[in-house]
């Protein structure tokens, strides 16, 4: 799954706008500073989505086009739609091993000639997988746009998958999960992602584990390429100084010829019903618990996304966060709180993290399950609700400042199949969301009393706390025998003394 | 922004001359800025530069006090006085600045470095006025209460917590910092010490207060959707009344003394591999010097044909991850090189392969071709670091308050690094790389600790 690595960083709201009397001990610096009122706002301007433009070749490949002149650059995004989710079963990490090797030597370059050519015209180029899809991203200077097209064809195209690259990517990334496995963030959240989609490929974790990522080969790693990398399953941006005309003219000279094959079909299991589970990864001496809670969700593209999206924004989104509120703003248990709705295109969840000093997790735990109920059970007063959708209508012109997240936004539609009509009217659909809308989808969709629940911390601490918070039946597993290919999340019991 | 100019491709000849391989249209290059700088009455400087091209406006208020200038024994209070300045002033409730900004679509937030406080705000461009009224009024009136100062107190331990204690290779930097500094403050980390943190009082809130958040202190850059002498009007309403400071700003910041021989120090920590790094200390950001490290940096390490990647994660596989960087900030500082060393592989020799490239640097010159591709990675860094309104203001900021007020370096910075030459790399190597400036620090794994030295050695 994805991992949002920035854990919010915004100060959040507090309501209280009342001010108290200045005490006595302020200085004359304040008493000669005047009583004023915030001004209001001068005249608003009008704003619409910027102008882009979709082209579709002959053989598939959509292409969007967003012009922009203000910096001399040019960047290129392409997606390909297959992800780690479309790792085969007992190969997680495929995907990942795959789009690492795509910019490591092609038929025509060694993987030292591509570095070589991108940066010595200072441009930038970047692969990888996430869950529902593969990218590749070249970002040059004007100039280069000729140049970038042609390595971003040989890297998408062309992949050697040499014996030796792959050696030498399997240990990047075999190192790089022994690294995570201690890291609280990166283990809290694969755990998470198991607990609520089970053994669908969203709970699967996308980098694999060291057993599966050992016994990958160079035929998994062709085979994949061949079966999802195709035109008619990928889409182009092409953002920056450059005429429509030329952004066009180089889709089709570089990737015209690339030809369209068919898909494999492929069927997704139902990821499990929502059922309670409290895991506790144990990392003693930790000064800090790592917690999420969530539950399953739904698909990005549903009929209920934007309510449930805002209904979790008032939980712990931008612009409201319920969560930051209590647990940052009023107890000082956190330096940040939030939620978010992972809506992918198979499933989707909703998770809510923070994290706080081992001595206070069971009550940061405690107040976090709290909120999921309040979620359901209260009415989002119009007042609350008037703010987050104002948030959210006023921050549309942020939105789209620069090309690239122009870009994003319409690469966004496309990929989950939405209708483009949908980038104009935004602000009209997050208004028309009532109080009512919120609360019929929390009842719809968040389960109180089945949530999922991942504590990474020192479990001496923690245990006693969760017991008085009133959170019982606790899986404690030591973190350094996680296993998530297993049911029980725990490699198989070595000879040691038995749990407490 | 608008009128945009184009400086023609005469000006480049510079560059051409100084490589032999070039590229064929090396007039590729970021437009200037055009922007106003004002100083009010009140020693409050001000600098607006117009982009009509969204419209939303950013507003960023640097204070010229960092990390650095905290008293011993005070470590962390410059970020823990940042957090402070959101918890209300005369006229702003507690926490109030942040919901309104985002009532409004807007976001706002702050962040605290060595060397400067930098409190910002994006919004919808109509909203220019509230933004500028808030930050006047916590300029001029900040709430200083007892019982927020201390629940602020423990949200920055959990920040400490998050971003240092609890996470594998968080603590790198203060080791880094710690080892290789002996006097001056930038030895301490910006996030402070849990205890320097409990020991902070709200009469140090009052004087820090009073002594580095007023206007003669500050630099207000404002980037984005308005008319400039609009704004101007506003800025002058607003912040004109904020009085000035109430007694002179004395700055006693003691100076590093030079370090005359090499550093070598083994720590222990809980994390899963070992590290290694290979410092030396340099000069300050807009020294003459300061360039040509810069591409040395580049060199070293932008990209995968970079030598220290090349070399040790991609040809000898001693690395994980390998890097380099001059930190080029306001007093001198460190240019360091890291390396996660792999699994089966030795922290020694990768400190070799490190050591080894640092003084390639210093001993031949580097190849033109390098020269011009850092040049190009420059070029990049310019035009991508200049898209957003907040990156913009960032720039001159920057080139303001840390470069003795000549904003010009915002612009200027760009034709000074195409001039630099292969002989002015090696020079700067020569004069900074030098054994006896050099930190060998490495750091292994605790549970590869004999236990009779598993106390930290060093410090």
């Amino acid at each position: 799954m994805r991992r949002s690595l920035a854990t919010v960083t915004a100060v959040l709201a507090v309501l209280a706008c009342a001010v108290a009397a200045a005490g006595g001990q302020q200085s004359d610096r304040w008493k000669a500073w005047p009583s004023s009122r915030m001004p209001g706002p001068t005249a608003a301007r009008e704003v619409t989505f910027p102008p882009y433009e979709i082209r579709t070749l002959a053989n598939g490949l959509r292409v969007i086009v967003v012009v922009h002149h203000e910096q001399p650059a040019v960047s290129m995004r392409m997606i390909i739609g297959a992800g780690a989710a479309q790792d085969p079963a007992g190969k997680a990490g495929l995907a990942t091993l795959m789009a690492s090797l795509l910019d490591q030597g092609t038929a025509t370059r060694t993987s030292e000639e591509i570095a070589d050519t991108i940066d010595f015209v200072g441009g930038a180029l970047g692969t990888g997988a996430g869950t529902d899809l593969s990218y590749v991203n070249v970002l040059v200077l004007k100039d280069s746009f000729g140049l970038a097209l042609d390595l971003m064809s040989d890297v998408v195209r062309r992949p050697a998958f040499a014996p030796e690259e792959i050696e030498r990517q399997r240990q990047q990334v075999l190192s790089a999960l022994q690294v995570n496995a201690q890291d609280p963030d990166y283990v809290a959240g694969v755990v998470i992602d198991r607990l609520i989609y089970g053994f669908h490929p969203y709970g699967i974790p996308s980098n694999g584990t060291p057993e599966s990522v050992a016994a990958l080969t160079r035929e998994d790693l062709v085979g994949f390429h061949d079966r999802w990398f195709a035109p008619n399953n990928a889409i182009l941006a092409i953002v920056g100084d450059l005429t429509p005309e030329e952004a066009f003219a180089g889709a089709e000279k570089t990737f015209g010829a690339w030809p369209r094959r068919d898909l494999p079909v492929t069927s997704f299991p139902d990821p499990p019903e929502p059922t309670r589970r409290v895991v506790l990864i144990d990392r003693p001496g930790a000064v800090q618990t790592e917690i999420r809670v969530g539950n399953l969700g739904i698909p990005r593209r549903h009929r209920d996304y934007d309510a449930f999206n805002l209904a979790v924004r008032v939980l712990g989104g931008e612009g409201a966060n319920r969560l930051q509120r209590v647990l940052r703003s009023e107890r000082s248990l956190t330096y940040g709180a939030s939620a978010d709705v992972q809506s992918l295109k198979q499933a989707g969840g909703i998770v809510a993290e923070t994290d706080t000093r081992s001595e206070a997790t069971g009550e940061a735990l405690r107040i976090v399950m709290d909120e999921f109920s309040r979620l359901q059970r209260d009415p989002v007063s119009e007042l609350e609700l008037g703010d987050a959708k104002a948030y959210m209508t006023g921050s549309f012109p942020l939105t789209i400042e620069t090309p690239d997240a122009i870009a994003m936004q319409v690469l966004n539609v496309l990929f989950y199949d939405l209708d483009v009509k949908t980038l104009q009217t935004y602000r009209e659909r997050v208004n028309r969301i009532t109080s009512d809308d919120i609360q019929r989808v929390a009842r719809a969709y968040l389960r109180p009393g089945r949530l999922s629940i991942v504590l990474v911390g020192d479990a001496a601490t923690v245990l006693p706390q969760l017991a008085r918070a009133g959170v019982s039946d606790v899986e404690r597993i030591p973190i350094d025998e996680v296993d998530l290919s297993s049911a029980t999340l725990r490699r198989p019991r070595r000879a040691v003394a038995p749990e407490p | 922004m608008r009128a945009l100019r184009r400086v023609p491709a005469v000006a480049c000849l510079l560059l051409i001359a100084s490589a032999a391989l070039t590229r064929a249209d090396a007039t590729v290059r970021p437009p200037k800025f055009h922007y106003e700088l004002r100083t009010l009455d009140n020693g409050l400087t001000v600098i607006l530069c117009e982009d009509r091209s969204t419209p939303i406006v950013h507003s960023q208020l640097w204070y010229h006090v960092g990390s650095k200038d905290e008293r011993e024994g005070r470590s962390g209070f410059a970020h823990l006085f940042e957090h402070m300045m959101f918890k209300g002033s005369k006229n702003l409730g507690l926490e109030e600045h942040t919901s309104l900004v985002a009532s409004i679509g807007g976001r706002s937030n702050a962040y605290t470095t060595e060397d400067a406080t930098v409190f910002w705000n994006t919004v919808p461009s109509h909203y220019l006025p509230m933004v500028l009224w808030m930050e006047a009024d916590r300029m001029a009136t900040l709430r200083v209460d007892e019982d927020r100062f201390k629940s602020e107190r423990e949200v920055v331990k959990e920040e400490r917590r998050m971003r240092v204690d609890n996470q594998p290779y968080g603590r790198l930097q203060e080791h880094i910092y710690a080892q290789a500094f002996r006097v001056h403050p930038y030895r301490t980390p910006t996030i402070g010490s849990m205890g320097d943190l409990e020991a902070a009082t709200i009469g140090d809130v009052r004087d820090f207060y009073e002594t580095y958040y007023v206007p003669g202190n500050a630099t207000l850059v404002i980037v984005g959707d308005f008319d400039t002498a609009s704004a101007l009007d506003l800025v002058q309403k607003y912040f004109g009344p904020v009085p000035k400071a109430a007694r002179p700003l004395a700055r006693n910041i003691p100076r590093e003394p030079p370090q005359t021989a090499e550093r070598r120090v083994t720590l222990y920590e809980d994390w899963p591999l070992p590290v290694v790094v290979v410092a030396h200390h340099i000069t300050y950001d807009g020294h003459p010097d300061s360039y040509p490290l810069h591409i040395a940096a580049k060199v070293l390490s932008d990209g995968q044909s970079s030598r220290i990647h090349r070399r040790l994660v991609y040809q000898d596989r001693l690395a994980l991850a390998a890097f380099g960087q001059s930190n080029l900030i306001e007093h001198p500082n460190l240019f360091y090189t890291v390396a996660i060393v792999q699994p089966g592989q030795t922290p020694e020799a990768a400190a070799r392969a490190l050591i080894s490239e640092l003084d390639r640097i210093r001993n031949e010159p580097i190849a033109d071709r390098e020269l011009q591709r850092a040049k190009n990675q420059f070029a990049r860094d310019y035009i991508i670091g200049r898209e957003s309104i907040q990156q913009k203001a960032a720039h001159l900021a920057h080139a303001f308050v840390m470069h003795n007020g000549d904003v010009t370096t915002a612009d200027g910075e760009f034709d000074i690094f195409q001039g630099i030459t292969k002989e002015d790399v090696q020079r700067v190597a020569r004069t900074y790389f030098t054994p006896e400036s050099r930190l060998v620090l490495t750091i292994l794994p605790r549970a590869d600790a004999a236990p009779a030295t598993r106390q930290p050695e060093g410090r």
